[in-house]
């Protein structure tokens, strides 16, 4: 009996840098079950595993889902295969934010993006700044929430300024040093798969 | 006296204030010491994990690696849950040979992977213990019924929170019934609030909160404890969208098991926060 081993290059490339293979997944749906988001986007957990599985990113990419996960991680918990299909989706949302391959109705890349550099500017996620970066790189949040965020001012939880003493440094250092390596392996992939 | 390394997080410095304020003061009357990590950086939370994998890992066993080689601690209180969720992930990938050198590259210095990390609910069930716990009780709840929320990131995955039932976890459940509350039995005590899509998809976080807070109600709570920083700004803030939306709703107070704890040993209730809520605490706290 000759054997098949199914392989596509986005598998391959999902593999590489989440150590997950896809070709583990039957499909039985229990991650998408207990999904909280499933019912707000056309794809769900198991559609992306068979999309990955078969190569098909336009379908991940061009979808609204990557970007309403929460990271719940119930679908990692429940896979009977023991797949960690968290990191399939966390492995596609840096393809997507890293290759620019966002739908437009996905206000919540922007914030991933803001939060991030939040984090390498003040070495911690400085909160008010994200709330008014969002506001202006993204006009139709302008009016969104601004009662509410009022009242956290005023009870103060929410400071106007960036936190002092931690080791920014440490946090530039660390973020370019990461980016060299993951961009070394992602390079090592394209040449070999 | 018992001895903690302590890592706050951004949230606890800013939204979650009630948070570090009450942990601070029942850590303190309990007899735990806690030693802020020095210069302690972001955990890196979902939007580094959801960017860049070794930078996700590198950044919380950077903190690991201040506690064990710095200040020679064998465990860190971490109340967040998501920093906790982050932590425990550092010392998870930490066991993966592979990951290990990569990160230890990027992070600089070494790291065995001793370190502890223990959530706001392992503090109390057993770094002081229930046994303790109680004998510390002056003004215990006679009977408030409260529904445990413990959401997504203190429980799961279980191979890197270690939690023994990810999907009914019962241990928050115990510490408020040593507090002399009810703790009921529901349904959502485990499902996602919609974390920090709450910043961009306000409808969709409405029907998540509607939902698990219906669902405590129904199940005869009169307030729902929480720990986790995400999980109270969301059950706290979103309730006037959904009274706004469906009409007919009975706010619930969001409380955290930390203010809980403070009230029943009788730590005074300036250093509990109890203003900083949206929806009144002091109908079930007073």
């Amino acid at each position: 009996m000759t054997t098949c081993t199914p392989s596509t290059t986005l598998a391959a490339t999902i593999e590489s840098g989440s150590g997950v293979n896809v070709f583990k997944c039957y499909q039985c749906k229990r991650c998408s079950s207990g999904c909280p988001v499933a019912p707000y986007a056309d794809m769900h957990p198991a559609t992306i595993m068979r999309a990955v599985q078969l190569g098909q990113s336009d379908m991940i990419f061009e979808d609204k889902f990557l970007w309403l996960c929460t990271g719940c991680e119930t679908c990692t918990t429940r896979c009977p295969q023991g797949i960690d299909v968290e990191a399939v989706i966390d492995e596609l949302k840096s393809i997507a934010l890293r290759d620019g391959r966002v739908p437009e109705d996905a206000p919540f890349a922007n914030l991933v993006r803001l939060n991030v550099n939040s984090i390498k500017r003040w070495g911690r996620l400085f909160e008010m700044e994200l709330l008014m970066r969002d506001k202006l790189t993204r006009p139709s949040s302008m009016f969104d929430d601004v009662g509410m965020g009022l009242k956290m001012l005023r009870k103060g939880k929410l400071g106007l300024l960036p936190a002092r003493g931690a080791d920014k440094a440490a946090v530039e250092r660390m973020a370019k040093a990461a980016e060299a390596i993951t961009s070394a392996r992602a390079l090592g992939t394209k040449e070999t798969g | 006296m018992k001895t903690m390394a302590y890592y706050p997080g951004c949230s606890l410095h800013s939204t979650a204030k009630e948070m570090d304020a009450s942990f601070r003061a029942t850590s303190d009357a309990l007899g735990l010491r806690l030693l802020e990590i020095p210069n302690w950086v972001c955990c890196g939370n979902s939007s580094v994990h959801s960017s860049n994998r070794l930078l996700a890992a590198a950044l919380p066993v950077n903190e690991l690696a201040k506690v064990e080689q710095l200040m020679k601690l064998e465990s860190v209180a971490v109340p967040c849950a998501a920093c906790f969720s982050r932590l425990s992930a550092g010392n998870h990938e930490m066991q993966n040979p592979e990951m290990a050198d990569d990160i230890l590259a990027v992070v600089g210095h070494p790291y065995e992977g001793s370190v502890k990390v223990r959530n706001l609910v392992d503090v109390y069930h057993d770094e002081i213990g229930l046994t303790e716990l109680k004998e510390q009780i002056v003004r215990p709840f006679e009977g408030l019924k409260v529904a445990c929320y413990y959401g997504c990131l203190l429980s799961r995955p279980p191979k890197v929170t270690l939690a023994e039932d990810p999907e009914y976890p019962t241990h928050m459940d115990d510490v408020v019934e040593a507090l002399g509350c009810e703790a009921v039995q529901w349904n959502y005590k485990t499902d996602c609030c919609g974390a920090n899509l709450a910043l961009c998809e306000q409808d969709m976080v409405i029907e998540l909160t509607r939902r698990i807070l219906r669902d405590a109600r129904d199940c005869g709570a009169e307030a729902v404890v929480v720990a986790c920083p995400l999980c109270q700004v969301n059950l706290d803030t979103r309730q006037d969208g959904v009274a706004k939306k469906y009409g007919d709703w009975q706010h619930l107070p969001i409380i955290y098991l930390s203010q809980m704890v403070g009230r029943a040993i009788g730590v005074p209730d300036a250093q509990l926060g109890l203003n900083k809520h949206m929806v009144d605490v002091m109908a079930v706290m007073g």
